[in-house]
């Protein structure tokens, strides 16, 4: 009996009814060369699965992650935060990090009046308060127009998700938070230009303070996160 | 099917749109594009799905339209900007031996269209030939003609010497 190319191609894709698999079967256990033509339709198979399949464990790219998931509420400006070059700092990170701190201190009066104090202090550590931490935990980085901005989505050394902020006011405050266990750590914190009205989002950039983008710098491990990845770092509730 | 459940399927379902265009154009940037457009046609559509609709085939559906709208758009293009495509596809033998998937990429590229969609869907992506001949929006026969012939013209482009590899 013999079959057609088309048969043995469907026998190899596993598309024959019984009847025609056993016929074929049988055939090829008699015949050599036919079993040659189904491990070849079989082989092509094979071989175009092994090159295409890397593709399935190829990092997502962000664009498309942010693609199928729900828009954001507000349309996302481009990021303006211009980043300088890491520099080898030979002294410990956290210098900078004490520094800040230090301005924290100094900006206690600032950070007093009760309504609108972006953070708490508990056992000798700055904390974003709730409207802070919820901004910081739910908005996603870009001009909002919301009296809380996110400017920049980092992981630090260790790998913790940190995060830019602007808080806007009459004296607008501008920051830098990691995430902690159950809570958004405060660890630069510095009084920040307030730009005119109808700033656009060069506003976010003219107001980060240098001592904050000093500790952004000091921080930074890698670049910021993209859209796609600071939405999926904001989808694990920011656990590194 | 409600939006939210047709996005969280949608995003499972994304490694597998990116292998199926990465089959069908063999630049990356151009696939994810392709992989794109279908996502945003679909999510136009979503309305429309029904609660028994399977979402591969579906989305499988809307990126093969997508990648046939972009090359006529690109065909038209050609005609009016350059005179071959083709002449910039063929590797150059100087290069050596391309690797594997280098390999298949090109001689996938040099399949007319619809025998590329077949093997695609078939070969790659692993569908049946009735859920591949539903995708293309074609006969049964047809598609096991055009998949007899692919894979004929595959074994020929590619040689024997990588076949049993």
């Amino acid at each position: 009996m013999t079959f057609s190319d088309e048969t043995l191609m469907a026998y190899a894709d596993e598309e024959l009814d019984a009847t025609t698999r056993a016929a074929v079967e049988a055939a090829a256990a008699a015949d050599p060369l036919l079993a040659e033509r189904i491990a070849r339709h079989r082989a092509l198979r094979a071989r175009l699965r092994a090159a295409f399949d890397p593709v399935l464990d190829e990092p997502l790219p962000g664009r498309l992650l942010a693609s199928v998931r729900a828009a954001p509420e507000a349309p996302r400006p481009p990021r303006v935060i211009a980043l300088r070059a890491r520099p080898r700092w030979s002294w410990p990170q956290w210098g900078a990090v004490a520094a800040s701190l230090v301005l924290g201190v100094l900006l206690g009066p600032l950070l007093l009046r009760p309504a609108s104090a972006p953070v708490d202090t508990r056992g000798g550590r700055m904390l974003a308060s709730a409207t802070l931490a919820r901004a910081l935990s739910e908005q996603l980085a870009g001009n909002s127009g919301a009296p809380i901005e996110i400017g920049v989505s980092f992981r630090e050394k260790s790998g913790v998700y940190c995060r830019t902020f602007v808080v806007h006011e009459a004296q607008s405050l501008a920051g830098l938070a990691c995430r902690q266990r159950t809570a958004w750590q405060v660890l630069a914190l510095a009084p920040a230009e307030n730009a005119a009205a109808g700033g656009g989002y060069a506003r976010a950039a003219s107001a980060l303070p240098p001592a904050v983008a000093q500790t952004l710098d000091e921080l930074i491990a890698g670049a910021p996160l993209d859209a796609g990845a600071e939405a999926a770092a904001r989808a694990r509730g920011w656990n590194p | 099917m409600t939006i939210a459940g047709v996005r969280a399927e949608l995003e499972a379902l994304l490694p597998r749109l990116r292998r199926f265009a990465r089959a069908l154009s063999r630049n990356a940037a151009d696939a994810d594009d392709l992989v794109q457009t279908a996502i945003e046609r679909a999510l136009g559509h979503a309305g429309q799905l029904r609660s028994d609709t399977q979402l591969a085939p579906w989305m499988f559906g809307i990126l093969r339209n997508a990648w046939i709208d972009e090359r006529r758009a690109r065909t038209r293009r050609l005609r009016v900007f350059a005179p071959e495509e083709s002449a910039a596809e063929v590797a150059d033998p100087r290069q050596g031996v391309p690797d594997e998937a280098l390999a298949l990429g090109e001689a996938l590229a040099r399949l007319p269209e619809e025998q590329r969609l077949a093997v695609a869907l078939v070969l790659i992506e692993g569908l049946s030939y009735k859920e591949a001949a539903h995708v293309m929006e074609i006969p049964i026969g047809t598609l096991t003609s055009r998949l007899a012939r692919a894979r004929e013209a595959l074994q020929a482009l590619l040689g024997e010497a990588g076949a049993h590899r």
